[in-house]
């Protein structure tokens, strides 16, 4: 691989921790988000890769070169951490000056736009020329990510590594911050490697995602993948798929087969041959594909899957209205709120709900 | 909005609770502040200006106050040198026994000063496992010598450095020696530039008391070294042979020599460069 890092069959010890022969590539201009729970490793893969921790075995590459032996200041990486970890004692301008390297050369040569070498420069393509003297403590979220982003563009970084940069803020600033991050990070063509416990982080800013728990990948693959067709329960959860329904398959032809929750039927598409009758196998169905309709109405949506059910329970958060319905097992969807008004959705209405069999996503695992 | 205004009205409330419990803290600490301070403003209002003026006159209490700051200097740098490093290693690492190693730099702090004297007596005097050689290969002698005073104030007043800086060095987020190391400072520029300075104000407060405690100190100092006469034991041999009189009045001298510099360093540690350790 000419740019990009791959991480080779990585396994690492840290006290009681174990991180299981990890494999990782992600290349220019690619974005991979490691989602995981608290004490899943993620944050010590990172560092690993940063090099603060000496791996047991594996490899660490970037740009081809093997970097595990190396200190982490030879390494060439960008590291931002949360609250995005600015010098306190130093200003803005100090911040960044403190990064500038001036022994690479190679730089600006095989970036797809040529980046400014001294630190005005950098601070003013971020847009935050105007905050040279400022202390961090003064800056707002938003400014700190700036000024972090132009001191890790400073030390002319190969990769960039961030560890849930976005954790102490709230949802406001934070959504407004990713997208941020994402447009200056696909204007530039640095790998990045994202670490984070949100779902919402992965979905809005992954190419790859790798699913970790306990040291262990629970599944790896494109970002779009992992969300139609998480690899078991525990990833599906974690991705927030709302609705995970233990099952059992009571008939399986070709491409379609039929399951029982509890004592109702569901059909689902699978590809042929992928389950035996008789299988425990756990259903997701994502809360987007539930539709929620007054059973009086006629039958406006194609699918196979027609339960009746009774709303259990209702919360209201503009403009969607999350609803709990029972059709003989719990579901969760989701109506616009003039919807809801106009079905006049409350606890303990009949309503019909349609699932798309393409939409019950089947996990044997 | 509802619930920002709820939290304010909250947090008045919690403040109107706390009023007696401000005041009473208030009271009681009145009555330490005065108990510190009242016998010192005593001794000062004791003595006439004329009495104090020939004791500053008289050489051999000058010499020993000069030499009490002299030495307090000497081991406060030494235990900077020394302590600093030990106070990051103490910070940073984690190992079995690291409580231990705690435990220890601070035993010189419970440690009757006079006993800390005689325990030094044995190692660095004449006939001391580590005084005797010292003598004969670098000609080093800790009785009735400058080494010796030095000796005796560092052994009672290092714990001071170590555990300010200690303190200082575990307020810096090791988060932030990281980032440094990624942006391309390798481990002693990251040191320097990162830890050392976000540390600082810690440091300066450590060697500060140090300083303090050195000046003060007179158990150690007397058994390890009578002479030369650091000022505390000038006092003392001033008390035995003249009396309260003459033993007041250098007091007040090296009292007030003291605060002055005290003061100083104080205004100096103040105008440091500002947002330094936050």
């Amino acid at each position: 691989m000419r740019t990009g890092i791959a991480v080779e069959a990585l396994t690492l010890t840290v006290g009681a921790f174990r991180l299981q022969k990890l494999d990782l590539a992600v290349s220019g201009g690619e974005i991979l988000v490691i989602l995981g729970p608290n004490g899943s490793g993620k944050s010590v893969t990172l560092e690993t890769i940063a090099g603060f921790h000496r791996p047991d075995s594996g490899r660490v590459l970037i740009n081809g070169r093997d970097v595990t032996a190396l200190a982490p200041e030879r390494r060439n990486v960008g590291f931002v951490v949360q609250n995005f970890g600015l010098f306190p004692h130093l200003t803005v301008t100090q911040n960044v000056a403190i990064a500038r390297r001036t022994d690479r050369k190679d730089i600006a040569t095989e970036r797809t736009i040529a980046l400014p070498r001294d630190v005005a420069g950098l601070l003013d393509y971020l847009g935050v020329a105007h905050l040279g003297e400022r202390w961090p403590e003064d800056l707002s979220p938003g400014e700190k990510q700036r000024v972090a982003l132009a001191r890790t563009l400073a030390s002319a970084p190969d990769l960039f590594l961030f560890d849930e940069p976005f954790a102490s803020l709230d949802t406001e600033i934070r959504d407004q911050l990713r997208e941020e991050l994402l447009s200056f990070l696909r204007a530039l063509t640095i790998p990045a490697i994202f670490v984070t416990h949100d779902h919402d982080d992965a979905m809005r800013l992954a190419d790859k995602i790798v699913v970790l728990r306990e040291g262990a990948v629970m599944q790896a693959g494109p970002a779009m993948e992992i969300f139609a067709k998480p690899a078991n329960a525990f990833v599906a959860r974690f991705i927030g798929v709302e609705n995970i329904l233990e099952a059992r398959v009571a008939q399986a032809a070709g491409e379609l087969a039929m399951l029982m929750v509890r004592d109702r039927e569901l059909y689902a598409s699978v590809p042929a041959g992928s389950v035996t009758m008789g299988r425990e196998v756990r259903l997701a169905i994502r809360g987007e594909q539930v539709t929620i309709e007054s059973p009086d109405e006629e039958w406006l949506s194609p699918g196979i899957n027609r339960l009746d059910g009774r709303v259990t329970s209702v919360r209201s958060l503009n403009p969607l209205v999350t609803v709990e319905i029972d059709c003989g097992f719990p579901v969760r969807g989701y109506l616009l709120a003039p919807q809801a008004r106009a079905m006049n959705i409350e606890a303990g209405k009949s309503v019909t709900v349609t699932i798309r069999a393409d939409a019950v996503h089947v996990m044997v695992d | 909005m509802s619930q920002s205004s709820a939290q304010r009205q909250s947090s008045r409330n919690a403040y109107s609770h706390s009023g007696g419990l401000y005041l009473l803290c208030w009271f009681v600490g009145c009555i330490l502040l005065a108990f510190l301070v009242v016998p010192l403003v005593a001794l000062a209002l004791s003595e006439s200006g004329r009495s104090i003026a020939n004791v500053a006159r008289m050489g051999d209490v000058r010499d020993a106050i000069a030499l009490s700051f002299v030495a307090a200097f000497l081991s406060a740098a030494l235990a900077t040198l020394v302590g600093v490093p030990l106070a990051y290693g103490l910070a940073r690492a984690a190992f079995p026994g690291k409580g231990i190693i705690a435990a220890l730099v601070d035993l010189p702090l419970a440690v009757p000063h006079t006993v800390a004297g005689i325990a030094l007596l044995l190692v660095l005097g004449r006939h001391g496992v580590l005084g005797e050689p010292l003598q004969e290969l670098v000609g080093l002698k800790f009785w009735s010598t400058l080494a010796g005073v030095v000796a005796a104030m560092l052994f009672v007043s290092a714990p001071y450095t170590v555990n300010a800086a200690r303190i200082g060095f575990e307020a810096v987020d090791p988060r932030l020696e990281k980032i440094a190391r990624t942006l391309g400072l390798g481990p002693w520029r990251t040191f320097a530039r990162i830890t050392l300075p976000l540390a600082r104000r810690s440091i300066l407060t450590g060697v500060t008391l140090t300083y303090a405690r050195s000046i003060s100190e007179f158990g150690a100092v007397v058994i390890l070294a009578y002479y030369p006469m650091t000022a505390p034991v000038k006092i003392y041999e001033l008390f035995l042979q003249f009396g309260l009189d003459q033993a007041a009045s250098a007091s007040v001298l090296l009292l007030a020599v003291s605060l002055t510099l005290f003061l100083i360093l104080r205004a100096v540690s103040r105008g440091a460069p500002p947002r330094e350790n936050r």
